[in-house]
């Protein structure tokens, strides 16, 4: 174990402990920021340099700054710490914690010796090489979760599309109507 | 001793930035007055010459001030995130051929992925505004920080997918590849004149320059993301702001229009013609500054996602389409 995997260790597991501990949550939004990262050296370390700036363009950047645009816009980003609305949920997640620190446990326990990518055939983790296995050998699994993330899209629209069954109106009409229903009657 | 020399690189290339960056202050504010027919900071020293370092003494004296409602991590951390990482990116764009720089390599870092590296810092560069308007505890700069995230979002993918045509044309991502493909195929600007379009338009939102500098807007913000903010904070800001007009005034000629080769057949001077080229792009912007209005902000989000994203897509699609016939990159 060298300096630089301790050093960054110590950094991912901090950080993805603030993320959870915070009370602010624009400051947990940072940690998380700080945790991506950070994971992105480790990824550059590994000579995965493609999956290294995706990570930082996508994750650190793009969908972390709509988490906090959304955090900034509904909330004044103070966590309640009275309120829990879901109070069975923290034995659950801790027991699934757990299970999942045992597997993983498991599983590194039966791991030989990590070979890094310069060894398979990826040439540092280059956009070309990294594309041609992407879109070439595993190209049915890329379609299959662009197609789960696009239903997953459509889903999230239609959960939150207030009253589709009755046919709309403009506010304008609907008032109308219940002012002449109130004459009639 | 390879590390040693990217890092003193690095250093004369943060001095030369931060050098352009305080006479681009003064070129500015003479070259808005020309446009609006006054004069401009012409009492300090000849010209107005010294006006920059007045100006810094001044920024440096000034009370540093925290605003009482301010988160105060956050409030100091966002000037900086700004300030860095637009600093950052202009470590990859190549100035010269090999060896032209007293026998050394005119770039900092040649990365093979340096285009996502331009975004990546771009992203990050957005945060600092972002933070700054939500720490500084005021309606003002919340609305200028919401609208540079919700500007980003829109712009930064019209930016990437503008880009596609031409790494999928150059087959590379390698910015010193993109320029010489273009020393031997001739400008991309030719090649991919619709590309080069969307790139320019959105390159001026992602600078915060008119039209799209709805992230300070002073008739409806005050000032936007940096209300708050006085002092050298304030100054880092608003050198973070003119970096990034910097290194995108270079990288436009980098990518489109050949980058350090000569135009129009005239005699290769390696840095020189990117010089030329970066000036040029310098006093479009100003003058794009001097001339427009600021278009409505909910205008121009619609205009991104309406019109940049999709004609970029489709733009992308046909070169794609042709790449393809023609069975690999040119």
């Amino acid at each position: 174990m060298s300096a630089f995997d301790l050093i960054a260790g110590v950094l991912l597991v901090a950080s993805a402990l603030a993320a959870v501990t915070l009370r602010n949550a624009v400051h947990a939004g940072l940690a998380l920021v700080g945790n991506f990262l950070v994971l992105a050296m480790v990824y550059f370390a590994l000579e995965a340099q493609f999956l290294g700036w995706i990570q930082i363009i996508v994750y650190a950047g793009a969908v972390m700054v709509l988490f906090l645009f959304v955090i900034m816009l509904l909330f004044d980003a103070k966590a309640d710490p009275g309120l829990d609305p879901l109070p069975w949920m923290r034995p659950v997640g801790a027991a699934l914690a757990a299970v999942f620190f045992l597997v993983l446990a498991y599983a590194f326990s039966r791991l030989g010796p990590v070979n890094p990518l310069a060894d398979v055939k990826l040439a540092g983790g280059l956009p070309g090489p990294v594309g041609e296995l992407l879109y070439g050998r595993w190209l049915y699994a890329v379609l299959l979760i662009a197609v789960l993330l696009f239903a997953a899209t459509v889903a999230a629209v239609v959960l939150v599309q207030p009253g589709v069954r009755g046919a709309r109106k403009k506010p304008q009409v609907a008032e109308r109507e219940r002012e002449l229903e109130e004459v009639g009657r | 001793m390879i590390y040693l020399i990217a890092a003193l690189k690095g250093l004369v290339l943060i001095l030369l930035l931060l050098f352009a960056f305080a006479y681009l202050t003064w070129g500015m504010r003479r070259g808005l007055a020309r446009f609006q027919i006054r004069l401009g900071p012409n009492r300090v020293g000849p010209l107005g010459l010294l006006q920059p370092i007045a100006d810094a003494v001044k920024a440096i004296f000034k009370e540093d001030i925290s605003v009482a409602k301010a988160d105060v991590f956050v409030y100091w951390l966002a000037p900086v995130i700004s300030f860095t990482f637009a600093l950052a990116a202009f470590a990859v764009i190549p100035l010269g051929p090999e060896g032209s720089l007293f026998g050394l390599d005119p770039w900092v870092a040649d990365l093979d992925v340096g285009i996502l590296y331009i975004f990546a810092v771009a992203e990050l560069a957005v945060y600092g505004i972002f933070l700054s308007g939500w720490a500084s505890g005021s309606k003002y700069s919340l609305m200028g920080g919401m609208r540079s995230a919700a500007g980003l979002v829109g712009y930064e993918l019209a930016l990437g997918v503008a880009l596609l045509g031409p790494v999928l044309l150059v087959g590379s991502l390698s910015l010193r590849d993109i320029v010489d493909w273009q020393g031997t195929h001739g400008w991309l600007l030719v090649w991919q004149f619709p590309a080069f379009v969307i790139y320019f338009i959105a390159a001026l939102a992602e600078m915060g320059r008119t039209p799209f500098d709805f992230v300070e807007a002073e008739q409806e913000l005050v000032g936007g993301f940096s209300t708050e903010y006085n002092s050298m904070k304030f100054v880092a800001f608003y050198m973070a702001e003119l970096l990034h007009w910097i290194t995108a005034s270079a990288l436009i000629p980098t990518l489109f229009m050949g980058g350090w080769h000569a135009p129009f057949g005239l005699p290769e001077v390696p840095i020189l013609w990117l010089f030329v080229k970066w000036l040029v792009f310098i006093f479009i912007v100003m003058w794009i500054w001097a001339s427009w209005f600021r278009t409505r902000y909910d205008v121009m989000i619609r205009f991104a996602w309406g019109v940049l994203f999709p004609v970029a897509l489709a733009w992308f699609l046909a070169t794609a389409y042709w790449v393809a016939s023609k069975g690999g990159a040119v």
